[in-house]
């Protein structure tokens, strides 16, 4: 590249440019001392020489933006004395005639305007009556600077000055005061003049450096905007006025320019320094200029930064919105009209536009639901209109139109009302997977985090669908597998979600559930597992409640009856998934339920449900501990149940001490066969009339069986392990007062673990068991201690 | 003189009546230095005293007769033997004698005519001056008072405002306009330049003030240009449709009203030249000659009422508020882009019409234009033959 200035090419540019500035704040040093030096002695000519030297300066052509204006500013704040000083002279009454002329004899233009807008300035402070002709003629002199740079500054140094003596009334006295009209045109004329200048850079120049000169037109911006803060200052400008006189020229300016850059920070500027008050009369006319300006312009961050301004005046305004200003439809077709006219408009633009008018509407008219489903529906005839087939996840359109369907979700916080909006499901098929389905989460955590119910099967069914996504493969789903945690988590929250589906009416809560497993029974092994068990805990509690409601609904039993079946079905739709631990729960779930409630054939169903759950464990539990676990799960059962007649209770004992015998490992038999005990002890049956069974001898006879597999153990620390958990049955049974345990046998049981005890080996593990067995000792202990509450005679114990 | 008088010179002095009100004025000398004398106007009478001093109490002079004369002369510096004098008038102050005492002569020239300006340029002078000779054998004893006249004028009735668009093919067209083209010294010129093509990349622009003194005739005639103002009117390049306002006070500069076809012997002609510098330092101008008026103080009053005539008041010389734009022309003829006598970097920017530029050749050679003189206010003006552009 060729260094444009040939006198220190070894200089970088920017070193080049403080030096350029140094020499030149130099001079305005030296020739604004020589000034005041002149004015002190009132050699007013010889001064105003120096000004125009000093002003001179500023002719120069080699300064960057940044520099020129720290010697402009230096510049014109010398210029102050000499408007004091002339101000003081002028005020003792000597007046120097024909100053205004004399400055206009400077050769050069650039200094000889700063001169004549500075001695003008005086001229209309001292005298009122020719302020209308003098501002006329110091804007209009302007025109001869028609460099970007200095012209622009020339101008700005105008509106400096200008700035305490518009006239700002709507009618003067003197005529030649003028009046704010004569301000408006005054500002008005400058801000063209300027926005021209500032535009013209755009053109100047090299192409390559293009870049340079936008980064410089953006520093200057600000005093384009000044004369619009100008404007804005002026108080007599009434609503009418702007409308009338104002805000037109304005707008002419901004489109005709044709400039994106100067477009799109002017449009902002007037929303930014007008009041909001002014912008709700003129709309229509400022959003029709939107729509004429540049292809490069953003439209959209104009349109929404008015949205959000008028948006927040009518939270703080009185009364908001004026009720003859119909904010929102001016808006919509507006902005109708803007997308219409834009062919360029990106997509995504399009939706932002969207998304700020149903801000819009929330903010200003937060009980008009149509209003918001008024812009979907618009969005969603946009789409078609555009044949838009999918929006893929985390494009710019997706985040947009993410955003769009989020701000009724969070503005309502409940989903009921977002059910109330027509064109939201039609909108949500737009998204691609990942974008459903993130919304549809969306949609679920916001019901769950506000504890919306659905309460009827139809909003069920619609929002089911809604959001479809979750609960069913997608045709468009991609093959790979969803990381699990994520998945759990996602269906972990619609099971969550059940629970919201419900009605306070029996009747319909059985439609929801019904419907709920419709949609819920179609998403395959994988989820079923979290959503049917809810549904299924959810149909339970129906029985339960039609249960309280037997005496007023003479249907209940029937009605039982059908739920039961429900859960039938929907659990073992959870066995065909080849599920079994979940389903033998839910079976046995199921059978203390239907246990409880006294529907006519209700034993019939708790042992179905048992044999339900025997079956399962019998066919497709193979894991050991599974086994044990699901064993001890169904004998816990069948003790809690009371309903059975002995000719069902039977075969259920006998069935689960066989299934306990049966068990692979001998601890597992073991702790089997010790907890089907209880089932002879406390376990109830018709037949002992609800009553324990209290069998000792059978109990007894487990417990002996527990020690005889023990002592078929054959790693000494299992064996010790189960003796312990034996004695402590043994304790219980005793302190029961079943008598069938003895004294003895406890003591024999204490004997043996004794013996054992010290050949294990120092372990976490025998530290655990030890421990057990110290703590049953100091049970025993404390029991023989306070013999007045025992029933039981520990008499002869020995511990 | 007393070098020649064998000691018996006689000390000359020429005294002008009621000096003490009469104003002066500056003009200069041979030698470029600014004199201050006393000014005179068309029809006004001069009067005076001449006293003659002896130098030698007691003495005598002997004298062939004592004149004093009243004489407006042209003197080219070319041809500096021959003085051209176009008026030339005599009074006897005493006849043949001789003197024993200082003596006063009072001396009345009754409303002279002074026709022209007093005027003093590069080549030529116009001068008035007073001259009394005591006529004497071998020497006379000669003393001379230099005056300065002012040619007043009242205001031109027909003063069209000079309007042109010039321009050179697909590069630059402008639209100028001058307010008038009669200005007086104190005048303002007000006008604007409207921008109908710009394809150059214009630097700035300003306008220039030529006196041009044309002497002799024929082969022998001699031209000086001499700038005597030069005012930027625009800074940085201007786009199409642009208009840039004009005003330039006149008073500052050293101006003196045009001298056209002064006794066949010299002209003085006043031009406004529109310079147009391009970023290459190239030069584009147009000049249009603008007649140069005196305006009579006495008059002052009445003719403040006219238009952006004063310029006592800040606002006298306002642009014209919403200036008609000029019609865009849509296919301006073709122009010569080589302007004959211009250096290579200048070029003069031509008419758009050759019509025009027919008329301004024919304009140049037209009859004299200055205003006519106070002294014949009565008389009907004479009316310019300037005639304005389409």
């Amino acid at each position: 590249m060729v260094n444009s200035n040939p006198t220190s090419p070894q200089l970088s540019p920017v070193d080049e440019q403080e030096k350029l500035l140094d020499t030149a704040l130099g001079v305005v040093k030296v020739q604004a001392l020589e000034m005041k030096r002149c004015l002190d002695r009132s050699k007013l000519m010889d001064g105003l020489k120096h000004a125009s030297t000093m002003l001179g300066e500023l002719r120069t052509s080699l300064l960057s933006p940044k520099s020129y204006y720290e010697l402009y500013m230096a510049t014109t704040d010398e210029l102050r004395y000499l408007e004091q000083y002339l101000l003081d002279e002028f005020q003792r009454g000597r007046k120097v005639t024909d100053l205004y002329e004399l400055v206009q004899y400077a050769g050069n233009i650039v200094p000889r305007l700063y001169l004549l807008i500075t001695v003008g300035l005086v001229y209309i402070k001292t005298n009122d009556s020719i302020k209308k002709n003098l501002l006329k003629d110091m804007v209009e002199m302007c025109r001869g600077v028609q460099h970007p740079l200095r012209g622009l500054f020339l101008r700005n140094y105008l509106l400096q000055c200008t700035r305490n003596i518009l006239p700002d009334t709507v009618e003067a006295e003197d005529e030649n005061e003028g009046t704010v009209k004569d301000s408006i045109e005054f500002v008005q004329s400058n801000f063209a003049e300027m926005n021209k200048l500032w535009v013209r850079m755009q053109h100047q120049g090299h192409s390559r450096e293009k870049e340079k000169r936008e980064r410089e037109r953006e520093e200057l911006r600000l005093l384009v905007g000044t004369n619009l803060v100008r404007l804005s200052q002026l108080e007599s400008i009434n609503v009418e006025r702007y409308k009338r006189l104002v805000l037109p020229g304005i707008l002419e300016q901004v489109v005709s320019c044709r400039d994106a850059i100067a477009q799109e920070y002017l449009m902002e500027c007037i929303i930014q320094v007008f009041p909001d008050d002014f912008h709700l009369q003129t709309l229509h006319s400022f959003l029709k200029a939107c729509a004429e300006l540049q292809p490069g312009v953003n439209v959209k961050n104009i349109i929404i930064a008015l949205i959000d301004r008028l948006a927040l005046y009518s939270q703080r305004a009185d009364g908001g919105i004026p009720a003859e200003i119909r904010l929102f439809d001016v808006f919509s077709e507006q902005i109708a009209q803007v997308i219409e006219a834009r062919q360029d408009i990106p997509t995504e633009d399009i939706v932002a536009l969207q998304v700020s008018l149903i801000n819009l509407s929330l903010k200003c008219y937060p009980d008009r639901v149509d209003y918001v489903d008024k812009v979907l529906e618009t969005t969603v005839d946009i789409f078609k209109k555009m044949e838009l087939q999918r929006v893929q996840y985390n494009s710019a359109v997706s985040r947009e139109l993410s955003k769009l369907m989020k701000i009724p979700i969070d503005n309502y916080n409940n989903i009921m009302t977002v059910l109330q909006l027509d064109h939201f499901a039609p909108l949500i098929e737009y998204f691609d997977f990942y974008g459903r389905k993130d919304l549809s989460a969306y949609l679920v955590t916001n019901a769950l985090e506000n504890e919306t119910l659905i309460p009827t099967q139809e909003q069920t069914d619609t929002l089911l669908t809604m959001i479809d996504s979750m609960i069913q493969d997608q045709s468009d789903q991609p093959a790979s597998e969803e990381d699990p945690d994520d998945f759990a988590e996602e269906q972990g929250l619609l099971g969550r979600f059940i629970h919201h589906l419900k009605s306070n009416v029996p009747d319909q809560q059985y439609l929801i559930l019904t419907a709920a497993r419709n949609h819920f029974s179609l998403g395959g092994a994988k989820r079923i597992k979290y959503t049917l068990p809810p549904l299924v805990f959810q149909a339970y509690q129906l029985a339960y409640q039609y249960n309280t409601l037997r005496e007023e609904d003479p249907k209940w039993d029937k009605k039982c009856q059908k739920i039961f079946q429900f859960c039938h079905q929907t659990i073992n739709a959870l066995t065909k998934a080849e599920l079994a631990e979940l389903p033998l729960r839910l079976f046995l779930q199921g059978a203390v339920a239907a246990g409880c409630i006294e529907f006519e054939n209700h034993e019939t169903v708790a042992y179905e449900f048992m044999s339900q759950a025997f079956s399962l464990y019998e066919d497709e539990i193979s894991d050991s501990k599974a086994q044990l676990c699901a064993i001890t799960l169904i004998i816990a059962t069948i003790e809690q149940m009371s309903c059975f007649e002995e000719e069902n209770h039977a075969p259920l004992r006998t069935q689960c001490a066989l299934a306990a015998s049966k068990l692979l490992k001998k601890p597992d038999q073991c702790r089997g066969v010790s907890v089907c005990s209880h089932l002879f002890w406390s376990g109830k049956s018709r037949a002992s009339n609800g009553e324990p069974l209290r069998d000792g001898k059978k109990v007894v006879e487990c417990l002996n069986k527990g020690s005889r597999i023990t002592n078929q153990c054959m790693e000494l620390s299992v064996k010790v392990q189960l003796f312990v958990e034996l004695l402590n049955y043994y304790v219980y049974f005793f302190e029961k007062g079943n008598e069938q345990v003895s004294v003895q046998t406890l003591n024999q049981l204490v004997a043996k673990i004794k013996e054992e005890l010290p050949n294990l080996e120092a372990s976490e593990e025998t530290e655990q068991i030890n421990k057990h067995f110290t703590n049953t000792l100091a049970h025993l202990r404390a029991r023989m201690s306070a013999p007045d509450v025992n029933t039981v005679n520990f008499e002869g114990l020995v511990i | 003189m007393s070098f020649f008088g064998f000691g018996q010179g006689a000390e000359v002095e020429i005294v002008l009546d009621n000096v003490d009100n009469r104003r002066t004025a500056d003009v200069k000398g041979e030698d470029g230095k600014k004199e201050k004398h006393y000014l005179f106007y068309d029809g006004e009478s001069v009067a005076g005293k001449v006293n003659i001093a002896l130098k030698k109490a007691g003495g005598r002079l002997e004298h062939q007769g004592i004149k004093i004369e009243f004489i407006g002369q042209i003197e080219l510096y070319y041809d500096r033997g021959n003085h051209h004098e176009f008026t030339s008038l005599l009074k006897e102050l005493a006849p043949q004698g001789e003197l024993s005492h200082s003596i006063t002569f009072p001396f009345e020239f009754l409303n002279v005519e002074k026709p022209y300006e007093s005027y003093s340029g590069s080549n030529v002078r116009l001068r008035y001056f007073l001259r009394v000779t005591i006529v004497r054998w071998l020497s006379d004893v000669v003393k001379e008072l230099e005056l300065v006249v002012h040619t007043l004028s009242s205001y031109p009735e027909l003063n069209n405002s000079i309007k042109m668009e010039v321009g050179i093919e697909d590069c630059l067209h402008i639209e100028f306009e001058y307010n008038k083209s009669r200005y007086h010294l104190k005048d303002v010129i007000v006008g604007k330049i409207y921008f109908l093509l710009v394809r150059i990349k214009i630097k700035h622009m300003e306008i220039a003030i030529i006196k041009r003194e044309t002497t002799g005739s024929g082969p022998n005639t001699f031209t000086e240009n001499e700038t005597i103002a030069k005012y930027e009117i625009m800074d940085g390049a201007p786009v199409r449709g642009e208009s840039i306002p004009i005003r330039v006070f006149l008073a500052g500069y050293d101006l003196a009203p045009s001298m056209k076809d002064i006794n066949k012997k010299f002209s003085v002609r006043y031009y406004l030249n529109l310079v147009l510098m391009d970023e290459e330092d190239r030069r584009y101008f147009k000049q249009q000659e603008i007649t140069l008026w005196r305006k009579g103080e006495t008059s002052r009053r009445t003719l403040q009422q006219q238009p952006a005539s004063g310029t006592t008041s800040p606002m006298a010389g306002a642009p014209l508020a919403n200036p008609t734009l000029p019609t865009f022309r849509s296919a301006p003829p073709p122009v010569e882009r080589e302007a004959q006598d211009a250096p290579e970097h200048e070029q003069e920017i031509d008419d758009d019409d050759d019509r025009v530029r027919g008329q301004s050749a024919a304009r140049a050679s037209a009859p004299d234009a200055t205003p006519s003189p106070p002294g014949r206010r009565a008389d009907a003006p004479r009316r310019t033959a300037l005639s304005p552009p389409p």
